[in-house]
């Protein structure tokens, strides 16, 4: 690891310490503070596969009642198109709190902060399979190469940290289908990338040196200080010169701050058993959740969660096998939110800290079965036309359930919020307007809810 | 306005009604009815989106009065508004904020059964100014689709410092604002300045040594523009402006086959300077040009390959609404098509007329037309004495002895036996390359109606392609011999039938390679209903595929056979004499149609069909175009004739961008009324009509160029033009430049000694680090991408090299004119830490190790910077390495210089 003074040798020529003062300034730029905020920081808990609601948050007794029969109506093309068999929800619901939402069996920890979540049971999507339907809910268009949310909300508000990314990205060996493009910056300016932490030692790739070469680094940043010197001479008074010389400084800060974040030793052992950190089911995610709260307490704007890997699991998307599967993933992750929501509130971050839960879309109401028409191992298909996310803490009203699907779970049909809206709502809960939050590219004023959303005002608090 | 005493929802209505001449007066039962039940709940349900009141209501649907377009009255069922309420319609469901009560939906049923009994005046449209989008006469005036003109060359005070037009329009300008060009730049950063430019390449030190040794400009500019490297540098620009990729991205990131080829395509037209005018009509229509052009080898066509551009976007996975995916990909091809050729943002206007410019949505549906009217094919593209040469060897090759393998298929209650190959024409298949029908005439269908690839010898390549039917049943099952093909070639098998549905590969039919035949079967999942045609394909000089039978069917397993014999023959015997053949990407026009324009961009709301024609605003004839076929060919034409001027615009402003950083015209894809006014407008009209007289040559215009008193002043700004020209829009000095990520690779690999300088081909499999993760991940490509050039590197849309993100390298998904030019820590990072960057290192150092050591570090900034190192300088590295520091260690510090990433 190199030192400090490396870098200071180089400021004290001059240029470097006022360089970092404007880079400083220049980070803390704002283009698009419009309203005072409620939130300063986001952590979406993307739920990557697209959970059913039928199974978690949206009871349908209907199916229950009509399990085995055919939908009385023709539903819509879905990506396999193969059943309109009711298929009721294996698991039971019960009320809780003082809002009394109803829950589902599979998310007994987090059903006890309901009184702190607004579940919205009518989101509307646009793509029925996984790719686009992932690059939508990122960055509200079906295709690649747009700006995900997370990046233009470190547009719109600038990072808050001075020694890492304002835009991370845990994961733990799953990239959801659409692959990292769901967390590019698209046509913004690199900076706001995502910037991907893997698992482990060494989150971050080109981040730190290979193992045989720290010493010589610390030698060789000494030695570009000093050549580079001669440079800004040659090069004469160029901006961009100067700012690549800067960089150096910054990737010396990150490459301090990441095992420092990294370290969970100073955390209790009460914390880590709230996060399920003791438990090999819930240690995965509870860790990520962990670092989500380290993140944001560091200034780090947006922090985007990705379900972890389970053996024969491929992530929330079961076309088969949705009552094993759903419960893996549900046991994965519940106790690691709930630790994250409690933990956000007693240290007086959940106020100002949003927290989303969802995935791309839900799915259908239908048994898919398994080609060889065996009725065991029964799944479901994708449905982006109702489906359920909740968010809490940031200005979210608590204990609210907002908009309806249909009887059978199949549609939403009471107050729709889709997600150009749920966009439009988190921007605003920043202090941003999603109207005046804008880029100039292609000759348009490109925006993350394109020429849609409207500010879901029942949401807010 | 009037709109306020005609949106009385609380106030009595009759008093107005004198003054209206209403049609028919409504019963008074029926005004009642309206009143109470269904006015209440327009007014709190839909005016909100719908109404006259708004600037721009949702849909054009103004619900404030009489609807005749959504309520036909008597005529519920007719009648959208109702469809609409419903909620029986998935796309079409208000209000979209939830359904009305029943009670409510009722009662607007019984409203128009009784007649749509209406008592309100007609909601108004208040009448506004055309905007500039459908004014095209005024839209002309405009200085981009303005004609060219012939500025004269202005005249200048110091005339001793220009050397040619370029300069004095320069000059001319500044001295207009009482400025001075820079002095010249120093012979070494001209070079090297040049040789970047040119090539993408630093010079050698022998290259250096011998400019300073006096050889003139002039000589090593014919020396860079005949480099071959010199196509690879500028074949990559293009590329960023067709968005080119190898794989479609999405769910698999699947490859783009032959995509390479058109890549190849791009550098030789560079290096054999192909006029510009051809290049864009072979990219708009390689496929019909009535003298395609031939590889110099004369073995196949290159003019198809230019269409491959098309197809370079996204492609889905599986497109659940094929009809909007479709869309979308024309959009795309719009998208790229104008901004590429014309620097126009055409697609603004797929919703609505063009907010800015004078580009209607009907000229873009126009577009659309000729874009849906044209498909992509994977055909053998051999030039016709290669093909002769193959079908002379094929005749050589003496029959084989067999019995088909052919059965009787009893087809079950609803089955369909929809080709057993007995006669081609039936379903309009057709062939291309030497391996299956031409027809009956080459005896190649035999008498068991059984057709097959590799009758004689497996060397033998071609693609069968049917006509187009929409897919009537659920399943498909296919009679198929085929070798299992080898891998080697292509991604998918290249021994396959590939059933392909609203042009998206939907199924593929693949033997198992056990000799006999066998049914494969596919349920149609998404292809039911939609418009499929199939694909027979043999790439294989090793494989063969004989389909018997394809049967459309309800029924999940293959209909019985009897009488089935074992197919007897003597099996291909190798004929290696047999020349290979080139296959393509390309386009074909084929059921040609006019689409209808889309109200509001949604697929879903049609209007009327808008005939095929080009941008009205660059048209000179006001009329239509005839069009025959999709129109790309009149399209191509239409380009390099009426739009010619903004063509030669956009492209010398390109030219000139990727010269001097920015283009005389910043906006370089947007010459639109958003785009920014060049700011040396005459020079650019100066260029474009040269450009245009010298018959369109792009190394004639940069020859001039690159050897003007402009691009040779030095980057050194003085401080009063600082100040009077901050953006340097005047040119008073050479911009400092960062190289892009490609040619801050290459160079790595020039100075390190791992360039690998072959030319062409499939390209090389990224390096994929363990961070990089996701469906469709491929098999990692070694860590120096075998020293090739990064336009070698393969475009993977998914697992593109995070080195080259990290320099602002372009996403494959628009027209990129202009690249980004970021500045960020994780530059830093990568050049620090990357372990590409490490090796070349450790390279550069080995290449060294023969030269005596006194000389080793004079000779890297030598190499590296095209300059002797300072005193100072060599008083560090000697301090450096004296104190641990390894040469590789030195050799990674350069890297890191900003003097190795930017040109002066």
């Amino acid at each position: 690891m190199s030192s400090r003074r490396d870098f200071l040798c180089r400021a004290a020529n001059g240029f470097g310490g006022l360089a970092l003062a404007q880079m400083l300034a220049q980070a803390a730029t704002k283009n698009g503070a419009h309203h005072p905020a409620k939130a300063k920081a986001v952590i979406f808990l993307f739920m990557d596969g697209g959970p059913s609601q039928m199974d978690t948050f949206d009871p349908k007794p209907r199916l229950r009642a009509e399990h085995g029969k055919k939908l009385p109506f023709k539903p819509p093309t879905t990506v396999f198109n193969i059943s309109d068999q009711i298929f009721g929800s294996p698991y039971e619901f019960k009320q809780y709190g003082q809002s009394g939402a109803t829950v589902s069996e599979l998310f007994p920890h987090v059903a006890q902060c309901v009184d702190d979540m607004a579940i919205i049971r009518s989101m509307v999507a646009d793509h029925s399979e996984h790719t686009a339907a992932n690059y939508f809910i990122h960055s509200g268009s079906g295709f690649q190469g747009r700006p995900s949310m997370g990046s233009w909300v470190n547009y719109g508000l600038g990072s808050e940290s001075e020694n890492l990314p304002g835009f991370i990205v845990l994961e733990s060996g799953l990239i959801p289908p659409g692959g990292l493009d769901c967390f590019s910056n698209g046509f913004l300016p690199a900076s706001y990338q995502g910037t991907i932490f893997r698992k482990g030692e060494h989150p971050i790739a080109d981040l730190t040196p290979p193992p045989a070469e720290v010493d010589q680094q610390r030698r060789k940043l000494s030695l570009l200080a000093k050549l580079n010197k001669g440079v800004v001479e040659r090069f004469g008074d160029v901006s961009e010169i100067d700012a690549t010389i800067q960089n150096y400084e910054l990737a010396f800060r990150m490459q301090s701050a990441v095992p420092e974040l990294l370290d969970l030793s100073k955390e209790s052992e009460a914390t880590k058993e709230l996060y399920g950190l003791n438990d090999k089911m819930t240690e995965e995610f509870g860790r990520e959740c962990l670092l989500a709260r380290r993140l944001v307490e560091r200034g780090v704007r947006f922090v985007e969660l990705l379900t972890p890997a389970r053996p024969g699991l491929d992530r929330w998307d079961q076309h088969s096998g949705l009552e094993k599967g759903h419960r893996i993933n549900a046991q994965s992750t519940d106790k690691p939110i709930a630790g994250l929501l409690k933990d956000l509130k007693a240290r007086g971050m959940l106020d100002q800290t949003l927290v989303v839960w969802g995935g791309e879309f839900g799915r259908t109401p239908c048994a898919q079965m398994p080609d060889n028409g065996s009725t065991t191992n029964v799944g479901r298909d994708h449905n982006p036309f109702g489906f359920t996310m909740w968010m809490a803490g940031g200005g979210v009203k608590p204990g609210i359930v907002h908009g309806a699907t249909d009887d059978y779970g199949y549609f939403a049909v009471e107050s729709k919020v889709d997600v150009h809206d749920l966009h439009a709502t988190i921007l605003h809960l920043l202090g941003m307007d999603h109207k005046r939050l804008t880029f100039r590219y292609s000759g348009r004023d490109m925006r993350l809810t394109d020429v849609h959303g409207n500010v879901v005002k029942e949401l807010l608090a | 306005m009037n709109c306020d005493i005609l949106f009385p929802v609380a106030v009595p209505i009759f008093a107005l009604l004198p003054v209206l001449v209403l049609a028919q007066t409504p019963s008074a039962t029926g005004v009642e009815f309206f009143e109470s039940r269904i006015r209440p709940v327009l007014a709190e349900r839909c005016y909100g989106c719908h109404s006259s009141k708004l600037r721009e209501p949702k849909a054009d649907l103004r619900l404030d009065g009489p609807a005749p377009t959504v309520v036909i009255p008597g005529k519920p069922e007719d009648s959208k508004l109702l469809k609409a309420i419903s909620y029986t319609d998935l796309h079409l469901r208000m209000p979209p904020t939830g359904k009305l009560p029943d009670s409510a939906i009722a009662d607007f049923t019984e409203w128009i059964k009784m007649g749509a009994p209406d008592p309100r005046p007609a909601a108004t449209v208040a009448a506004k100014p055309l905007p500039p989008g459908l004014d095209i006469a005024r839209g002309r005036r405009f200085w981009s689709f303005q004609p060219l003109a012939v500025p004269a060359v202005p005249k200048v005070r110091n005339t001793a410092w220009p050397k040619g037009e370029i300069d004095r329009f320069v000059l001319a300008a500044l001295e207009s604002k009482s400025m001075k060009p820079a002095p010249p730049a120093d012979r070494r950063a001209w070079l090297r300045r040049v040789t970047f430019d040119l090539t993408g390449l630093p010079p050698t030190k022998a290259e250096m040594d011998a400019f300073l040794a006096g050889e003139g400009q002039e000589s090593v500019v014919d020396r860079l523009l005949a480099s071959p490297h010199y196509g690879e540098r500028w074949a990559r620009h293009w590329l960023d402006l067709v968005r080119y990729a190898e794989t479609n991205g999405h769910e698999y990131d699947n490859n783009k086959l032959d995509a390479w080829r058109y890549r190849d395509y791009v550098i030789r037209a560079f290096n054999d300077d192909l006029p510009f005018d051809r290049f864009v009509q072979e990219h708009i229509a390689g496929d019909l040009l009535p003298k395609p052009r031939v590889s110099k080898d004369n073995t196949f066509l290159e003019s198809p390959i230019a269409t491959n551009f098309y197809w370079f976007g996204e492609v889905l996975n599986s497109a659940t609404d094929s009809v909007k995916s479709k869309a979308d990909t024309v959009d795309n091809q719009i998208d790229v098509l104008a901004k590429t050729f014309l620097g126009l943002t055409v697609a603004c206007a797929r919703c609505h007329d063009h907010k800015f410019d004078p580009i209607p949505t009907k000229d873009y549906y126009g577009l659309a037309g000729i874009m849906h009217s044209t498909a992509m094919r994977e055909v053998v593209i051999d030039s016709p004495a290669h093909a002769e040469i193959i079908h002379k060897a094929h005749g050589a090759v003496p029959p084989v002895v067999r019995q088909p393998g052919k059965a009787k298929i009893q087809l079950r209650a609803g089955e369909t036996l929809w080709e057993d190959f007995t006669d081609l024409s039936k379903n309009g298949w057709h062939s291309s390359g030497e391996a299956f029908a031409q027809g009956p005439r080459d005896g190649v269908i035999d008498s068991a109606g059984t057709d097959a690839s590799g009758r004689a010898a497996n060397e033998l390549v071609g693609s069968l392609t049917s006509k187009k039917f929409r897919m009537p049943n659920h399943y498909v099952h296919v009679r198929l011999n085929a070798t299992k093909g080898d891998k080697g070639l292509v991604e998918r098998e290249p021994v396959r039938l590939t059933l392909v549905a609203d042009d998206y590969k939907s199924v593929h039919y693949m033997g198992t390679g056990k000799g006999q035949f066998e049914w494969v079967t596919y349920r149609m999942t998404l292809a039911y209903e939609r418009q499929c045609y199939f694909e027979i394909v043999d790439r294989s000089r090793t494989g063969n595929i004989a389909v018997d039978a394809i049967v459309f069917s309800e029924e999940s397993t293959p209909p019985p056979t009897t009488e089935e014999l074992p197919a007897v023959w003597n099996g291909p015997t190798p004929h290696p004499e047999i020349p290979t053949s080139t296959f393509g990407m390309v386009a074909w026009d084929e059921s040609s149609t006019d689409v209808k324009l889309h109200i509001r961009g949604s697929h879903q709301n049609l209007g009327d069909p808008v005939p095929r024609h080009f941008l009205q605003v660059l048209s000179k004839d006001e009329a239509q175009p005839t069009i025959s076929g999709s129109g790309r060919m009149e399209l191509a034409n239409w380009m390099t004739s009426d739009a010619r001027a903004l063509l030669a615009r956009v492209y010398v402003n390109r030219l000139w961008e990727h010269h001097f950083g920015d283009g005389l015209a910043r906006t370089a894809d947007n010459f639109g009324l958003t785009g920014e006014r060049p700011a040396n407008g005459d020079l650019l009209d100066a260029l474009a009509s040269k450009f245009i007289a010298n018959g369109w040559s792009t190394k004639k215009l940069q020859r001039e160029i690159v050897l003007s008193a402009a691009y040779g002043m030095s980057s050194a700004e003085s401080t009063e033009a600082a100040k009077s020209d901050p953006r340097n829009d005047l040119l008073h000095h050479f911009p400092v430049r960062r190289l892009e990520a490609e040619a801050i690779r290459d160079s790595m690999l020039a100075v390190s000694g791992s360039l690998n300088p072959a030319l062409f081909g499939p390209s090389t499999v990224p390096h994929i680090s363990e961070y990089q993760n996701g469906r469709g991940k491929p098999k990692s490509g070694p860590l120096d991408g075998d020293g090739r050039r990064s336009i070698y590197i393969e475009v993977r849309r998914n697992f593109l090299t995070p080195l080259f993100l990290a320099f602002d390298y372009p996403l494959p998904i628009s027209t990129i004119g202009v690249r980004n030019r970021s500045t960020v820590p994780s530059q830093a990072l990568m050049l620090m830490n990357n372990p590409f960057v490490l090796q070349q290192a450790a390279k550069w150092a080995d290449r060294l190790s023969t030269v005596p050591e006194q000389q080793r570090v004079p000779l890297m900034y030598e190499q590296a910077f095209g300059r002797p190192a300072s005193a100072a300088e060599l008083k560090e590295a000697a301090a450096f390495l004296a104190d641990g520091g390894t040469l590789a260690g030195f050799a990674h510090v350069l890297f890191n210089s900003p003097e190795f990433t930017y040109v002066q």
